[in-house]
């Protein structure tokens, strides 16, 4: 496979676009959860929804003595600091914009300086839900959330949205994450990551 | 709490019982007692001589390991090629904004997600990042309907499915039935690749008479990707195939066949190679299948509606170019699809769009006038008695003269002009234009269309056959397209039955029959194609009692079998007529002579 992109034609009509600008980049961010513990999936488009990079982590499996000393923190510890961050450090893309389909990783807005959204339909029904400022944005079928904390985010965030091709919907990368990991794993590869 | 007498420190201090055996007294003391504790009063009390000396540990306290607090986690990664541009969609103006997003798929917010169309890698996409690539590309669905790949207009689901189909393969056999859009689907999926960065260079081949409709295609469906045709004087075509970079290059069969010794140089390496109408290599032997093969190529993809048109061999040869060695040699038909049927993707109008509008059978049966049936009655007298007297020197030419004369003479009587087709066409033609539609008229025969071009004058006709210089034909089918006066566009099968877009036709005749009914098919389905908004009527002209008949009942049974093909139902033998059905065409004993080990073909 080819690695070297080719100089097409710009596109007609109102594909063109200013160059100056850098290009968005979105990256989609998942957990997964299986009997080996939770995977991490985080998938770098550009603002068509092509996949730029994509990467996955091993299982993470905390042990009794690592959940009793973690206790309630240890979820948003391994979402956030543990998957999320790494994910999002370990990237060679840099991104515009990360958008999650978990509400616990709402956190992960703390430890980078990264925009982040969630996509989700009922939100209320975690006892975060009163942290989340509700955005809406034709990009997102089920609705755009952030933190309400950084709610400073929001016109940014906004402008960013508003990028996006009229084509893609949020919450669809995250089936494709799905089937990557399932088939990266079935393949062996994050045996070679471990 | 301070111990504050004897009695306290004899009876228990702190939990710690006091030996009472009068051996070595050890008390496990705390090690850090608080500061403010140890004043003069505190002292005076440990200081009391009843105290016995009490000895602190030495070794450290035993320690149990919890092992790694932090969960452990790796990664991998894969970084996908670039798309070459990556633009950012424009600020919408004052008055684009005004209009509204196109619809997403799945606008209702608790319906399940609609059913879209993915890319799959195939047993073949072997290495990880490959197999990855696939399985993340967006939906084709979405990539059609943003601002991202900018079509005319959206295509049918099934078209997405093709293209779905041919995208991940190397080995790739489109056997659409025709009018389904072949041409489009394998624009869209070669564009996507280029916009993918998978591949550079691209070369389409495809029939003579097809190559204007291949460049309007081709701008209408990838207008970004620059194509050049390969055409013009030797050093100019030199040129094109062995310096030019062009991304993607257009040649015909009768120009790569000539060039052979240019488009098969390694030094030009082709990521895929489409050839449009493919039954065109069906010939292993031929020097356009050799050349086709010779292509240094990475993607091999083949379309035609009709991959078998007379024998299972067809396919197999076919194979040769797609994937050289895949089909072991003498592999019964019936075992083909083993080895195939991946390769394969064949879907006919009724199975995809229920909503075409129908195509209409209307068997003409015409009585021959007084005069063309006595030419006739004399004709198929003689010939049946000149064939009789060839006895075993006759051969299948023999008895193709004397069909071709029957059958010319079922069109016109070769001496006063009549013909009862035609005042059944002229007919016909009448109610045709005062609708304000357009036909379509085939033969196999030039000069029947002559002749029909001069009594179909108020019909506005157009010609467009084998005598009709290449360059003006594209202007000829505009025109007919265009024109609301042409109402009538007289065609050859040979010319016009393959790959032409006139969907602005609502009826076919066809003058004579052919002798095959794919090639018929190919013909009907110039108007009865994606696009085609209207019924279209097919009229198939037969004159009573004639060999045209008995060729007809022949085809019928055949396309029958024909239709069953790609579902394997049987091994089918030729679609066709073979030797032998030729020869029953007519009352005659006589029969080639037989060498032993002579193929029947």
């Amino acid at each position: 496979m080819s690695e070297q992109p080719l100089a097409l034609a710009a596109p007609l009509a109102s594909g063109a676009g200013s160059l100056d600008a850098p290009p968005l980049t979105l990256g989609f961010l998942t957990i997964l959860q299986d009997v080996t513990g939770w995977i991490g999936g985080y998938l770098v488009t550009n603002s068509w929804g092509r996949p730029l990079e994509f990467r996955l982590t091993t299982a993470v499996q905390p042990n009794r003595v690592q959940k009793a000393l973690y206790g309630p923190t240890l979820q948003e510890y391994v979402f956030a600091d543990l998957i999320g961050k790494t994910l999002v450090e370990k990237s060679s893309t840099p991104v515009s914009l990360i958008v999650t389909d978990l509400v616990p990783l709402w956190t992960l807005r703390k430890r980078i300086p990264i925009p982040l959204v969630i996509v989700a339909s009922h939100p209320m029904t975690n006892s975060s839900a009163t942290e989340l400022l509700y955005l809406e944005h034709p990009r997102a079928r089920q609705g755009v959330w952030l933190p309400v904390w950084a709610s400073s985010d929001g016109e940014s965030i906004k402008a960013l949205l508003d990028q996006i091709d009229p084509a893609v919907e949020l919450s669809e990368p995250f089936s494709r994450i799905r089937e990557a990991v399932a088939e990266a794993r079935k393949l062996g590869a994050n045996h070679r990551a471990a | 709490m301070p111990p504050e007498g004897t009695d306290g420190w004899n009876e228990s201090a702190g939990g710690l019982a006091a030996p009472s055996d009068g051996g070595v007294e050890v008390y496990d003391l705390p090690l850090s007692l608080p500061l403010q504790m140890i004043d003069g009063n505190a002292w005076g009390i440990l200081s009391i001589p009843k105290l016995r000396e009490v000895r602190l540990l030495h070794d450290a306290p035993w320690v149990r390991s919890l092992g790694r607090l932090e969960p452990a986690i790796g990664t991998e990664g894969w970084k996908f090629p670039a798309p070459p541009i990556a633009l950012s969609p424009p600020s919408p103006s004052p008055k684009e904004a005004e209009v509204a997003d196109p619809p997403l798929p799945d606008t209702d917010a608790h319906s399940p997600l609609a059913t879209r169309i993915r890319l799959q890698p195939t047993a073949e996409t072997v290495h990880v990042k490959d197999r990855l690539l696939f399985l993340l590309q967006p939906p084709l669905d979405g990539l059609f309907q943003g601002r991202q790949l900018q079509v005319p207009f959206a295509p049918f689901p099934y078209q997405l499915e093709g293209i779905a189909f041919l995208v991940p393969r190397s080995a790739a056999l489109l056997a659409d039935e025709m009018g389904l859009g072949k041409t489009c689907q394998a624009i869209l999926a070669l564009r996507l690749l280029f916009y993918q960065g998978v591949v550079r260079r691209a070369l389409v081949v495809c029939p003579k008479s097809l190559v204007h409709n291949w460049v309007r295609e081709l701008k209408l469906w990838a207008p970004d990707v620059p194509l050049e045709v390969i055409e013009g004087e030797p050093e100019q075509r030199r040129s094109t195939w062995l310096i030019s970079n062009c991304p993607l290059k257009l040649v015909n069969y009768e120009t790569l066949t000539r060039d052979v010794e240019w488009a098969a140089d390694s030094r030009v390496f082709y990521d895929v190679v489409i050839l449009d109408e493919a039954q065109r290599i069906k010939n292993k032997d031929s020097k356009t299948s050799q050349a086709a093969r010779a292509l240094p190529r990475g993607r091999s993809w083949a379309l035609t509606g009709t991959p078998i048109e007379n024998h299972p061999d067809d396919l197999v040869h076919l194979f040769e170019f797609l994937d050289p060695g895949r089909i072991p040699p003498d592999t019964p038909p019936k075992r083909l699809p083993l080895y195939t049927a991946d390769s394969i993707l064949r879907r006919t109008k009724e199975t995809v769009q229920s909503d075409m509008p129908p195509k209409i059978f209307r068997d003409v049966h015409v009585d021959l006038t007084p005069a063309q049936r006595d030419a006739y009655r004399r004709a198929e007298e003689e010939g049946v008695v000149h064939l009789n007297s060839l006895g075993d020197t006759i051969t299948v030419q023999h008895v193709f003269q004397l069909v071709m004369r029957l059958k010319q003479i079922c069109n016109f009587d070769p001496l006063t002009g009549e013909s009862a087709k035609l005042e059944q066409l002229r007919t016909d033609m009448e109610e045709v234009a005062d609708s304000g539609h357009k036909a379509i008229i085939f033969s196999q025969w030039v000069e029947p269309l002559q002749i029909l071009a001069r009594h179909l004058e108020p019909f506005g006709p157009l010609q467009y056959h084998g005598r009709i210089p290449p360059a003006e034909r594209s202007a000829i089918l505009e025109r007919f397209r265009q024109d609301p006066r042409c109402h009538v566009l007289l065609m050859s099968y040979g010319t016009g039955s393959v790959g032409l877009n006139l969907q602005c036709a609502n009826y076919v005749f066809l003058f004579d029959r052919w002798w095959n009914p794919a090639v018929e098919d190919q013909a009907i389905n110039r108007a009865h194609r994606v696009g085609q908004r209207h019924p279209v009527t097919v009229t198939r002209f037969l004159a009573q009692d004639t060999i045209e008949h008995r060729i007809a009942e022949i085809l019928e049974s055949k396309r029958k079998i024909f239709l069953d093909l790609l579902a394997q139902a049987d091994k089918p033998s030729r679609f066709g007529l073979t030797e032998e059905e030729i020869f029953s065409l007519f009352d005659i004993k006589a029969r080639p002579r037989r060498h032993p080990g002579a193929a029947n073909h």
